[in-house]
């Protein structure tokens, strides 16, 4: 054998030797570091970040944060830690799949989302159901009121059920006559059939109903159009631009008549876009919003206030969401979700799901908690548990929806002030 | 009142924003083929400039000087720093077109990163409404309509009698051949997107004026209906934009007072596509062109 030959075995032995150890020193460790972090369990806040509907976001944002810090400062869920992490869907179907897609191939340590919203839910849900995703969805659309998604949960109220409450609230206040003036939006439009209906059956005329098209920049042949049919009050819920734009030109025309809308009149972009367009005064004595009860008041909203208003360098001007029903809502889908897992005693996506209901629904012998940190000791003890949140009671039905009752709120000196409320039962005897 | 003599009134005042959108458009256009599809953002930007004009206290004339500025300003800055230096690489027009629009979404996200995702409103005090003939304007609304008459008198007084607007329009139907002549074409271009940045910005604190609460997108999703009645007069045609706004504005309310509001935008396309397929070039234009970008 050649001296170079030989040369080349020596390498090649050495090779192998130092192969041959390293080999054994991996099995020995189990192939992985000797300190390993366990991952931070991924919240997507999945959600328009930009775009027309770019004020979804920062809501959705301001109740994941407080939630992470509570659950985070309670030890987290079975050794992780939570963050949350947004996920911008343009509000627009044709990006919002692609980032599902994205969302969900480069985030292993995905726990769950919060949303998706009325303006790409029916694109996304079924890819997130496939890869078995929970999803805390804040769309109203009535095609998810009796859907099979399984990982699907709504604890918002479905834009149907709002119309009755807007008909019960006005039948209340004495009105009779009304238009109705609403978005051409999927989410806004999804409103008017139950609205219609319960309003004829309350006895109420609905003397002119309006699809607007948003974001115009004049409106006004159609105000001229609707005060020629004398409505006494007008049902709506259009984007806050729209708003701030119809609501200034009839102000300027004819002057304000009263307004009742949704949630999303309560909300602080819609706040802000029409006080600065028709001024504080008429916003309270014209503007009435129709909101998921959700009193600011109790030990879950105390919880989740605190840790809201403690949150203001992830959350800028924190308390402007204090009274918002949805950041509310996406509080509790986050709580939820965490109590979840510990009840399922994992993390896996498939299997914690279907503890979702479990630690929600009420029962016998069950220790109410209305915190994270409650939830969690109650179960470490074995108990059985019903998590009630910032934003009330949640109560599943057999399609993950929960709705309950409807408070109805004026905007006073930059406070949200409730002024009445329509009771579920209310609600209920409409719909039969 | 009688609701079609109200809706003439209300598409008055929407032609006149476009009327001074639609010309400092086409005048980008005329002069560099230049599609800029951030035209709309600019005007957003200049609309914010107003807004914070106005809250230091500054008044409906300052206001609209300071967004006429930094409209030109702007638009002179975009030209000379973005777009030219695509142009004197080889780009053609099919590539200017995504620089435009990758410059447009910098200006949007841009705007909404510094002035967030919230609504804002100039802070003016409220305008008493009057009215004449039949039509209620309020005086914030004269104001938006004086502007747009003097200034598409200023822009045909530029383009008929002034050596500038000569070259300006030689530039425009031949550039080679104008340089050619002695036109120093850099200087007119230069000129033509200040000019038009400067309309760009009145019309962006015109549109804030009249939508009372804006965003970071308000001028974006005005860019279709300035696009239209810039085409509708034929692209590049100062005179075709100012009918083409005319066209579009009065079209758009009327049609609310006949049909479902919601189709009132779809009525003044229909009308841009009918003209379009017997005219292809454009009320005004004479010939449909296919010239390439100008630097």
């Amino acid at each position: 054998m050649s001296e170079q030959m030989l040369s080349k075995l020596r390498k090649s032995t050495r090779l192998a030797l130092a192969c041959g150890l390293t080999a054994g020193v991996l099995a020995m460790t189990g192939g992985a570091p000797v300190s390993a972090a366990p991952s931070t369990i991924v919240i997507g806040n999945f959600n328009p970040f930009s775009g027309a509907d770019a004020s979804f976001g920062p809501e959705m944002v301001a109740g994941c944060q407080p939630a992470i810090r509570l659950i985070n400062a309670g030890g987290g869920v079975l050794g992780h830690q939570f963050s949350c992490v947004e996920f911008d869907t343009r509000g627009d179907p044709a990006d919002a799949v692609p980032a599902a897609n994205k969302m969900i191939a480069t985030n292993s340590s995905l726990g769950g989302i919060l949303g998706p919203s009325a303006d790409e839910a029916l694109a996304t849900v079924p890819i997130l159901e496939q890869a078995k995703v929970p999803m805390f969805a804040d769309t109203g659309q009535a095609f998810f009121d009796k859907s099979s998604y399984h990982y699907f949960w709504r604890i918002t109220p479905a834009d149907d059920v709002k119309g009755y409450a807007l008909a019960l609230w006005a039948k209340k206040a004495g009105f009779t006559r009304a238009a109705a003036i609403f978005g051409n939006d999927a989410g806004s439009q999804s409103d008017v059939p139950t609205l219609l209906k319960a309003w004829k059956k309350l006895g109420g005329k609905m003397v002119d109903n309006v699809k607007l098209a948003l974001d115009q920049s004049s409106y006004r042949t159609e105000i001229e159009q609707m005060l020629a049919s004398k409505p006494q009050v007008i049902f709506t819920e259009i984007d806050p631009q729209t708003a701030g734009t119809f609501l200034s030109e009839l102000q300027q025309l004819h002057g304000l008549i009263p307004v009742l809308g949704t949630e999303i009149t309560l909300q602080a972009p819609w706040l802000k876009a029409v006080t600065g367009a028709i001024g504080k005064q008429a916003m309270t004595k014209y503007i009435t919003g129709m909101q998921p009860y959700a009193p600011t008041a109790g030990a879950s909203w105390t919880t989740f206030n605190t840790a809201l208003l403690a949150s203001k360098s992830q959350v800028p001007q924190p308390s402007q969401w204090s009274s918002d029903p949805y950041t509310m809502t996406y509080y509790d889908g986050v709580v939820t979700m965490a109590l979840a897992m510990l009840s399922a005693h994992s993390i896996d996506r498939g299997k914690y799901n279907k503890s979702i209901m479990a630690v929600t629904e009420p029962g016998a012998g069950k220790t109410i908690v209305h915190s994270f940190a409650q939830g969690k000791a109650a179960l470490a003890k074995g108990e059985k548990i019903q998590f009630v949140g910032a934003g009330g009671s949640i109560a599943f039905d057999k399609w993950h929806n929960s709705s309950g009752a409807f408070e109805a709120a004026v905007q006073v000196k930059g406070n949200v002030k409730i002024v009445g409320e329509v009771t579920a039962n209310q609600i209920a005897a409409l719909t039969k | 009142m009688n609701l079609y003599v109200l809706s003439f009134g209300f598409g008055l005042i929407t032609a006149s924003i476009l009327a001074i959108a639609s010309v400092g458009f086409t005048l980008q256009f005329g002069v560099t083929n230049i599609l800029n599809l951030a035209y709309g953002d600019v005007m957003t930007g200049c609309a914010f400039i107003a807004y914070l004009v106005t809250r230091a206290g500054g008044s409906l004339a300052e206001a609209l000087l300071a967004g006429a500025a930094s409209g030109a300003l702007a638009s002179y800055g975009l030209n000379r720093f973005v777009y030219t230096p695509f142009v004197r690489r080889g780009t053609r027009m099919f590539g200017m077109i995504i620089v435009t629009i990758s410059v447009s979404l910098v200006l949007q996200n841009g705007l909404q990163g510094i002035f967030k995702a919230t609504f804002f409103s100039l802070a003016l005090p409220r305008p008493s409404s009057y009215t004449f003939a039949g039509m209620i304007f309020t005086s914030q609304q004269f104001v938006i309509i004086a502007l747009a008459v003097v200034a598409m008198l200023f822009v045909h007084a530029l383009l008929s009698w002034t050596k500038l607007g000569r070259a300006m329009r030689a530039t425009a139907a031949d550039p080679e051949l104008a340089r050619s002549c002695g036109i120093a074409t850099d200087r007119v271009i230069d000129v033509a997107w200040l000019l038009s940045g400067a309309l760009c910005g009145t019309a962006g604190v015109a549109l804030a004026l009249n939508v009372t609460s804006f965003t970071s997108t308000a001028g974006g999703q005005f860019l279709i209906p300035i696009i239209a009645a810039a085409v509708l007069g034929g692209v590049g045609h100062p005179y075709g934009a100012m009918v083409g706004a005319v066209v579009i504005g009065l079209s758009a309310e009327l049609s609310a007072a006949v049909i479902p509001p919601s189709y009132k935008e779809v009525v003044a396309f229909l009308i841009l596509i009918v003209v379009l397929l017997i005219r292809p070039q454009g009320i005004f234009a004479e010939v449909a062109t296919q010239k390439e970008v100008v630097a």
